[in-house]
């Protein structure tokens, strides 16, 4: 293989594979197009001196190659804003939970000395850091996939589209869906199907009691076994909104969609309310895990119960509420055709 | 003056805009890309392989060139032809240069008068 036929073959390697023969042909034959013109001005054959002088001036392969591939973003100008946007509240929203659990944690468990103090400090700091930074990479993440994923005409840039003063006294379109809506519900529907199936051991209380950490799981196996249906519920979601992403607006089908996830929504959080009990937690583990007396363990073990079935009824309600608004909107829709038709 | 980076930059900046017109007025006629190179050269518009070649693909992609491999002197070569797509584009950047070229002498003019 002859010096030529390697360099080709380097820039070859790191071209997209669809036009990667086509180029590379192309640039055989004007290499060897320039060197028999250096052959002919200098009046000599081509010798291996002059054709590594020729790939020298033409560049690196790696350089080559680059310049026939635009820049590649991992998240390009148009989701830029909704990416920042998105970092934002989820770093603010997270750095400020987790700073109140874990100031929580600290003041609820044994004292601290002084001297452990630092340490603590730089525990807790540290969790929070490393919670922000899987968060970050999250969402980077999300938006790799969207920004391959979503045709680039969802996302104009702002000085693309012409401005209309008419946008300042429109009317709430209540069809239309905001870009921000449907990213910030596939993140959070994401983020809880990677914890409740990826990291289900990480949901419960942390304490520190005489200076060893000491857990107890909330979740009991009875709220596991509806994992499947909650990740259908889960899974639907996130397909819905990834085609609101694309549609932009909500259609009679998508609505129906919803409908229907809405409803199975409502039916697993009635058979969780009704079903057994959904903590883990006894008074006895408590008690023994941490500091509190078993009487004072007690209370909070209901309470930790009420919380669960309260979250889950909030649930329900709300469900019932959009599933209402749901129907409301598609009966409207209905009426708007009848209307039209007429 | 003396070639700083700034200046080199401000020179490929006002070079990057004409390169196009200059590469769509010579494929009137068939050429491969280094035959354009060194014509375009003749002409004193001297133009690296690294810019050249991309930009006869982007073209071709943008639906304002043709293309088509042929076999010349032993090696395929790729023969690029602008299209009627591509003269209409070219009209129109010609008007806009002309048109641009007015504006800056009168400008130039002006700025030497009061000097």
């Amino acid at each position: 293989m002859s010096l030529m036929d390697r360099y080709v073959s380097e820039v070859e390697k790191r071209l997209p594979r669809k036009v990667a023969t086509d180029i590379s042909a192309e640039l055989r034959s004007t290499l060897r197009d320039m060197l028999e013109d250096r052959s002919r001005a200098a009046g000599r054959p081509a010798d291996e001196a002059m054709e590594k002088d020729l790939l020298r001036e033409y560049g690196a392969p790696d350089v080559v190659a680059a310049s026939y591939s635009p820049r590649p973003y991992l998240i390009g100008p148009r989701l830029y804003p909704f990416f920042l946007m998105v970092v934002k509240i989820v770093l603010s929203v997270l750095t400020t939970v987790l700073v109140i659990t874990t100031g929580l944690q600290m003041s609820g468990g044994a004292p601290i000395s002084p001297t452990e103090l630092p340490a603590a400090i730089g525990n807790a700091l540290t969790a929070v850091i490393s919670a922000a930074i899987q968060a970050f990479g999250n969402i980077v993440l999300v938006f790799a996939i969207l920004e391959r994923f979503v045709p680039a005409s969802e996302f104009k840039l702002h000085e693309e589209k012409e401005w209309d003063p008419d946008l300042l006294t429109r009317e709430p379109e209540p069809d239309r869906v905001k870009p921000w809506e449907p990213i910030i519900a596939i993140l959070f529907t994401g983020a809880a199907l990677v914890l409740f199936n990826l990291y289900p051991h990480i949901i419960g209380l942390y304490s520190l009691s005489e200076g060893r950490g000491a857990f107890a799981p909330i979740l009991s196996d009875a709220f596991f076994r509806w994992m499947p249906w909650i990740n259908l519920t889960w899974l639907l979601e996130i397909g819905l909104n990834l085609i609101l992403l694309r549609q932009g607006r909500w259609q009679p089908s998508t609505r129906l969609v919803s409908l229907v996830i809405q409803i199975l929504q409502i039916i697993v959080g009635y058979f969780l309310l009704t079903g057994p009990s959904l903590t883990a937690i006894t008074p006895e583990a408590l008690s023994a895990a941490g500091p509190l007396t078993v009487e004072a363990a007690r209370t909070i073990t209901a309470l930790i119960q009420q919380v669960v079935r309260g979250v889950i009824l909030i649930v329900i309600l709300l469900g019932a509420l959009d599933a209402g608004k749901t129907i409301w909107r598609l009966l409207g829709a209905r009426r708007q055709a009848i209307k039209a038709n007429m | 003056m003396t070639n700083t980076l700034w200046f080199q930059n401000a020179v490929l900046e006002l070079r990057r805009g004409v390169i196009l017109i200059a590469v769509l007025t010579q494929l009137s006629t068939q050429k491969y890309g280094y035959a354009l190179l060194k014509s375009l050269a003749e002409k004193g518009f001297e133009l690296d392989q690294g810019t050249l070649y991309p930009l006869l693909r982007r073209l071709e992609s943008q639906d304002l060139l043709d293309s088509s491999w042929k076999i010349e002197e032993g090696r395929p070569r790729r023969y690029y032809v602008i299209n009627a797509e591509g003269k209409r584009a070219l009209a129109r950047l010609s008007k806009e240069w002309a048109g641009l070229v007015t504006t800056m002498d009168g400008i130039l003019s002006t700025d030497r008068r009061q000097k």
